[in-house]
């Protein structure tokens, strides 16, 4: 189970990772297939600049600060950088104009940025809308799949 | 074909709202309220007792010494808070039916309006508004409609559904389109059987700011925008996601900014952490708390 701004990563091969009920929230899952690794971050918020304080407490509040550590975390459980497969889930928006309420947006926007400094890329996704999402990992597999609150999983 | 008519009918079995907690609404609005006149109203009800003391010695109020009493309680913790608890306790009763149609998990309802009344609080307390006990209130019990609507989303979610996505309508107006009532409405209907405060029957009628006369008052846009914030934070959300329009006009009114509303999730993310003996509430140990319709 991995908490709002939380992290778990794991190579013990009966685990499911799992991060219930993202809104505007952002669940990226990594793992490395050949090592058999895999993590999952839960991160509330774009920037820890809002407050470096909780971010240096709690550095998986933050998309600057919890990135960085989900891939580290992985890669000393032996995953590699360029085995890594990326998946994006949540990032969730109410109804309405572009310009407000819009911290899913910025979430995802602060994401996009720091991947693509880093070279990153995203395998795949499902981001946006409305829709409340629950993310899956299987350590063993690396199966990842997302259930939509109310309505059908789908495999990412 | 409205379903409106059988929804009302439904109405007919709704279970009495705890009086306890129904005595305690009252007295929210009141600016000064005796120690003796909250201790006459709770003593009768052991539940809400036990709840009382349970809920003041846990780490969420941190206080130094136990409490064995509801007059040590209420010397210690003041008049507002102790309402928030008892009504918060009487609450359960209402809030321990399953609610299909919006959530899977039987709590679903009860921790996503826990969550509410704790973002509603602490919006006051930014806002620095004077009703914080009256705010925690609202946002516990806007979404009561749900409890009794639950069983009609729930055969109808698919065409809901359909409307919500279809068109980019909120799921409250999918919902009147489908069922020819929504969830807010049904609740103000509740909030009347139940001869809850004038006020708060409007909070919880008006609560997605559907109508004009809900821009009048400050504490239905509060609650309004504790809920959106809340179904942001994701972790209590529900079937219908996030699908409620987002008002810029609201956060106008009370000057935020969108990061301000950054910080409000951030303080938010602790205050619910800190806040779990209160979605406890609902029965683990002691099935008292339900009362059989």
């Amino acid at each position: 189970m991995v908490g709002v701004a939380d992290m778990k990563v794991s190579n013990q091969q009966e685990q499911v990772l799992v991060t219930h009920a993202l809104g505007s929230c952002i669940g990226v899952a990594i793992y490395d297939p050949v090592a058999r690794v895999g993590g999952i971050l839960h991160f509330m918020l774009p920037e820890s600049s809002l407050d470096p304080a909780k971010g240096q407490e709690n550095p998986f509040m933050f998309a600057d600060t919890g990135l960085p550590r989900l891939f580290r975390e992985c890669y000393s459980l032996g995953a590699q950088k360029v085995r890594l497969l990326v998946k994006v889930a949540g990032g969730s928006q109410v109804l309405g104009n572009q310009e407000h309420f819009q911290i899913g947006r910025r979430n995802y926007a602060a994401l996009r940025k720091i991947f693509l400094k880093n070279n990153v890329l995203i395998n795949k996704e499902d981001v946006g809308g409305t829709r409340a999402r629950t993310l899956f990992l299987e350590v063993a597999t690396g199966s990842v799949w997302i259930k939509v609150m109310g309505r059908d999983t789908i495999a990412l | 074909m409205s379903l409106v008519p059988q929804v009302l009918k439904s109405l007919k079995t709704l279970p009495p709202f705890p009086l306890v907690a129904q005595r305690s609404l009252v007295l929210l609005n009141k600016a000064e309220v005796s120690i003796q006149e909250l201790v006459d109203i709770v003593k009768f009800d052991p539940a809400i007792t036990a709840n009382v003391l349970r809920i003041s010695n846990s780490a969420f109020f941190g206080l130094r010494r136990e409490i064995h009493s509801l007059h040590q309680a209420l010397l210690l913790l003041g008049t507002q808070e102790l309402l928030k608890i008892i009504i918060a306790s009487g609450a359960t009763r209402v809030f321990c039916r399953a609610t299909p149609g919006y959530f899977t998990d039987r709590l679903g309802l009860w921790r996503h309006s826990v969550s509410c009344a704790l973002m509603a609080d602490l919006l006051a307390r930014e806002l620095t508004l004077a009703e914080r006990a009256t705010s925690f209130t609202a946002g516990l019990l806007h979404d009561i409609g749900k409890v009794v609507l639950s069983l009609y989303v729930d055969q109808k979610f698919t065409d809901i559904m359909a409307v919500v996505e279809g068109h980019g309508v909120s799921f409250q107006a999918a919902e009147r389109e489908v069922l020819g009532i929504d969830h807010a409405q049904l609740g103000g209907e509740m909030a009347r059987l139940w001869d809850f405060p004038d006020r708060l029957r409007l909070v919880i009628n008006l609560h997605h700011l559907d109508k004009p006369e809900a821009f009048a008052d400050d504490m239905v846009l509060l609650v309004y925008l504790a809920d959106l914030l809340v179904l942001m934070f994701g972790q209590d959300l529900g079937a219908d996601g996030l699908a409620y329009h987002g008002y810029p006009e609201v956060l106008r009114h009370f000057r935020l900014r969108e990061r301000d509303l950054e910080k409000i999730l951030l303080n938010f993310g602790s205050a619910w952490q800190e806040a779990q003996v209160i979605f406890g509430l609902m029965g683990s140990d002691d099935g008292l708390q339900c009362a059989h319709s």
